[in-house]
């Protein structure tokens, strides 16, 4: 779960003095909303964003001769005037988790990765996070998920990995979450197969609940403010 | 009264899936029932299953699946791929003549012998994809049915219905990119079914984008949400598709009573999907209708079920 291994690793970079026009236009032509800034070496001074170019570029619905001269004027403006300088970063060692909240305690869309001499190794952001989890969680393959409301005592997921084992079937993941009542805990079992039928009422037979699944939340945390 | 045909073949019981399997011959032996105690079988026209022209399921799988799914059955394999595909010896031969029946279903429709047909067939297809069996599913029938009838028979326009439970991901595969193939299905949504896809943003791609639509319906919900589906979603969308021909997967899993989904369709619920289908293909398809049985696990239900779709294609 280290970062390099969900990282985007060809990085688009500017120079601090290329102009803010430049980096729009990379923006633009590949999708995407950071662009770390990099001197000599690709070591990491700065990160420039949509948001800071948006700021910083004139009203869109000026036509004509007015554009003209707000884009010549836009033309003298450089990366290093509207750049985050010494942005937040991770290092390659770090992991997703430590990724996931360092992006949520900053509220930023994207973080430079750099080694220990501060050169530049990758960006992860937001769609990179999605992607790993999106593959973590499987979303996706076919298979069918389940929720089962357990006791939080130990050795509750063992009988039920047991009982579904000797089902004969697979997992594609499992995820022990936190529940809303007190001393419980949410277990979604993703299993690869469209037989749940017998597996359900084997679970319901040993005592354990199985929840509506309209009544699944993935998100139970007490939100802190 | 129209002329109906009837797919049924007792060498369709041969396919043994294991003792613990829901996808068992009993749902044949069920349906069957259902439809000898309703006196329905003396108004139907029998339809016999042959083995097709294997060109057909070429045009759908490939060769090296086909090949893989001969030689795993032949040499005593009793899973393919995943658990869920639980096969005998005779398996191939079985998959083999669904389609093959099917097929002749749908020569006798467009030769005008008969009207429309249900074809009671095990296995069935519709999460089949080219290259990989899944959900019970080894040749995806309504697919090979759907590419017979645009190069055999030269259709433009092909809707196919599907209606089980459980979205059809390879059908869905197998069309994504043919405007000529609409396909349509009402499922329960991927995040808590099989085989978690058919999410309402899946559209199609290509030239066929827009020819292809899912509606999830949630854990619960039922009759009320799928008339309302019918007739604000499937209805307008298929009058404007004018199909000259109308497929249907037929799976019966979303009733109340069937314990693979979480779906809550009554008898009468069946029915209603089953005359907007009809008023569909009366209405553009000179009442061509070709009705596959995919899922489907209550066996107390699907003699019910079974018998009132047969009788609404016979009105």
């Amino acid at each position: 779960m280290f970062v390099d291994r969900s990282m985007t690793q060809k990085v688009i970079t500017i120079r601090p003095d290329e102009s803010i026009v430049k980096a729009k236009n990379l923006m633009d032509e590949n999708n995407i909303r950071h662009i770390p800034v990099v001197e000599e070496d690709n070591l990491l001074i700065g990160i420039v964003t949509d948001r800071d170019l948006r700021s910083a570029f004139p009203c869109s619905f000026y036509k004509g001769e007015q554009q003209a001269q707000a884009h010549a004027e836009m033309e003298k403006i450089l990366v290093k005037d509207v750049m985050t300088k010494n942005p937040y970063t991770l290092t390659p060692y770090d992991t997703i988790q430590d990724a996931l909240l360092l992006i949520q305690k900053l509220k930023v869309g994207a973080l430079p990765v750099v080694d220990k001499e501060g050169k530049l190794k990758g960006i992860i952001s937001v769609r990179d996070l999605l992607r790993a989890f999106i593959n973590v969680l499987g979303i996706g393959t076919p298979g069918t998920l389940l929720c089962i409301l357990v006791e939080e005592k130990v050795g509750q997921l063992k009988k039920i990995v047991d009982a579904i084992t000797e089902e004969n079937i697979s997992f594609g993941s499992v995820l022990v979450a936190r529940y809303w009542e007190k001393d419980k805990r949410a277990v979604f079992p993703y299993l690869l197969t469209n037989n749940v039928a017998k597996v359900k009422k084997k679970l319901r037979a040993m005592g354990y609940t199985l929840l509506d699944p309209m009544e699944w939340y993935m998100d139970q945390l007490p939100k802190v403010e | 009264m129209k002329k109906t045909g009837y797919l049924y073949d007792d060498r369709f019981l041969l396919h043994d899936t294991g003792p613990y399997h829901p996808e068992t011959p009993d749902r044949l032996i069920a349906i069957n029932m259902g439809l000898e105690r309703e006196n329905l079988l003396p108004l139907l026209i029998p339809i016999h299953a042959v083995l097709p022209d294997m060109k057909w399921i070429e045009r759908v799988h490939d060769p090296s699946y086909i090949q893989r799914f001969e030689s795993m059955c032949c040499t005593g394999m009793t899973c393919f791929d995943y658990e869920d595909n639980q096969m005998c010896g005779q398996t191939f031969e079985i998959a083999k003549l669904a389609v093959g029946g099917i097929l002749e279903a749908i020569r006798l429709v467009m030769e005008g012998q008969i009207d429309n047909a249900f074809c009671a067939v095990r296995p069935p297809g519709h999460h089949a994809e080219p290259g990989q069996a899944m959900g019970f599913c080894y040749f995806n029938n309504v697919a090979v049915a759907a590419v017979y009838l645009k190069e055999q028979w030269g259709l433009k326009r092909i809707g196919i219905m599907d209606f089980d439970v459980h979205h059809g991901n390879g059908t869905q595969k197998i069309f994504e990119n043919d405007p000529s193939v609409f396909y349509y299905s009402i499922h329960e949504h991927p995040s808590f079914a099989f085989p978690g896809t058919g999410r309402h943003f899946e559209k199609g791609s290509g030239d066929g984008l827009g020819y292809t639509r899912n509606y999830p319906v949630l854990p619960g919900q039922g009759d009320k949400e799928y008339l309302e589906i019918l007739q604000n979603d499937f209805l307008p969308l298929f009058n404007e598709f004018a199909p000259e021909f109308v497929l249907v997967s037929a799976g019966f899993d979303a009733h109340v009573d069937d314990d693979m989904s979480d779906i809550c369709v009554t008898t009468e619920g069946f029915n209603t999907i089953m005359k907007s289908i009809v008023e569909i293909a009366d209405r553009h398809s000179g009442g061509r209708i070709v009705s596959i049985l995919e899922g489907g696990y209550s066996l107390r239900r699907l003699p019910e079920l079974a018998a009132n779709h047969v009788s609404i294609l016979l009105k």
